[in-house]
């Protein structure tokens, strides 16, 4: 009989999934990180059985790809499944099933709306007269403290889901987070860029031209900004126009 | 037409299709042919995460082969997607899939698979596969995204070849 996952091991794997890219490499991109992160667990399930640990350790080097912050989602489903015993299959198949959705919704969630917002949200501050190096500290906290809030959320869901994982991952409706960050950062955006803009040395004096070529670039956005995302696009570019123009004419 | 593109690819929906094919063709559904993955609900629970907000199908082969002509006519775009050259073959048998074309998007493992180009390897039973559904009356190509270079089977055939003698 096989002995259950001690909690260091569980707590290993999570503090070693922060170095899961450490080893990143075309051929198996995080596969060999991935096996790294499993190694405690799979030394304290099949340490007694040679043969059963290496297998298990090469079926973890395969390739694998997820974002590195969701990647602990199919650390944790995996740490369940070879605690269960689970048919190294189903394992396989786990892991090629999870790293597409992994991928693009970390990738959606983090570099597209949680990156540019906590760095606009910093730019925000600075702007409204906090120091430089206060501004960046405060981007350094609210980055970090979403990016290891995820980690462990992300693990923690696996650990509990194993291969359903799926399920709760629909619940979390991660993509609809996505779209309210994205929304929030691009009226952020908005409203920085058009204060800049009407404040002192923007476009208070500059006169007809420029309102002239913000209604262009707004015209423009309208009908190339689809190909991208519609509706910050619009929001950004129409928050220029307007504030533009009202500094044009005041 | 409506199945905006066939597709051979063993990630499935994933970012090169749903942004890189997705963005351009605009699909109302994926349809995926596997009949492995439309019997395991946990499966389908996992490749849905990745469609956003577009409709995924799962379907068997022999289903598919009877509603191809119903899809085929449908109003709704469709994006097919099948992990397996055998399974797109399939499909083919039988002039099903005449006068379409089979993109070739991404296959990696597999026994015997040699690299033909850096995102597709194919074995001796895939090329088996692709001369099959050319002789079905398909235009098999190979293009990982919408503004890549497209490659024909006879250039594919004669590299796989070269790499594998």
């Amino acid at each position: 009989m096989r002995r259950a996952l001690t909690r260091s091991a569980v707590a290993s794997a999570f503090m070693r999934s922060f170095l899961i890219q450490g080893s990143w490499n075309y051929h198996t991109m995080l596969g060999s990180g991935f096996a790294f992160s499993m190694l405690p667990a799979l030394k304290s399930l099949y340490g007694s059985e040679p043969d059963a640990m290496d297998a298990a350790v090469q079926r973890h080097l395969e390739h694998f790809n997820a974002h590195p912050y969701l990647a602990g989602v199919a650390l944790g489903a995996a740490l369940k499944l070879e605690a269960e015993g689970a048919d190294p299959e189903l394992v396989r198949r786990f892991k090629l099933a999870v790293r597409g959705p992994l991928g693009s919704l970390g990738d959606g969630l983090v570099w597209a709306a949680w990156l540019p917002g906590a760095s606009v949200l910093a730019l925000a501050l600075y702007w409204m007269g906090l120091p430089g190096w206060w501004a960046a500290a405060v981007f350094l906290v609210v980055y970090n403290v979403g990016h290891i809030g995820l980690r462990f959320w992300g693990f923690r869901v696996g650990l509990s889901e194993g291969q359903l994982v799926g399920r709760r991952l629909e619940r979390a409706n991660l993509a609809r987070w996505t779209e309210r960050l994205k929304g929030g950062v691009a009226l952020l955006v908005g409203l920085l860029v058009g204060a800049l803009l009407a404040g002192d040395g923007g476009l208070a004096a500059s006169g007809v031209l420029w309102t002239v070529l913000a209604a262009c670039a707004f015209l423009a956005g309208l009908i190339i900004g689809h190909r991208a995302w519609r509706p910050a696009a619009v929001t950004v570019v129409a928050a220029i126009t307007i504030l533009a123009a009202v500094g044009a004419l005041g | 037409m409506s199945i905006v593109l066939y597709r051979v690819d063993e990630r499935l929906i994933h970012g090169q299709v749903v942004i890189g094919w997705g963005h351009q063709l605009r699909p109302d559904r994926y349809i995926v042919v596997d009949d492995e993955l439309s019997a395991s609900e946990w499966e389908q629970d996992l490749y849905r995460l990745g469609s956003g907000d577009v409709d995924v199908l799962f379907s068997t082969a022999d289903e598919a082969r009877d509603r191809l002509p119903e899809w085929q006519a449908s109003k709704l775009r469709s994006i097919l997607l099948t992990r397996e050259t055998s399974t797109m073959r399939r499909l083919a048998e039988g002039r099903l899939m005449d006068g379409e074309h089979v993109n070739l998007g991404g296959l990696r493992h597999g026994p015997g698979r040699a690299e033909v180009l850096t995102y597709l390897h194919l074995n001796d039973d895939d090329v088996r596969d692709l001369e099959a559904m050319a002789a079905a009356g398909v235009d098999v190509t190979a293009r990982d995204l919408p503004d890549a270079h497209k490659v024909s089977l006879e250039t594919l055939s004669k590299s796989r070849w070269k790499s594998s003698s």
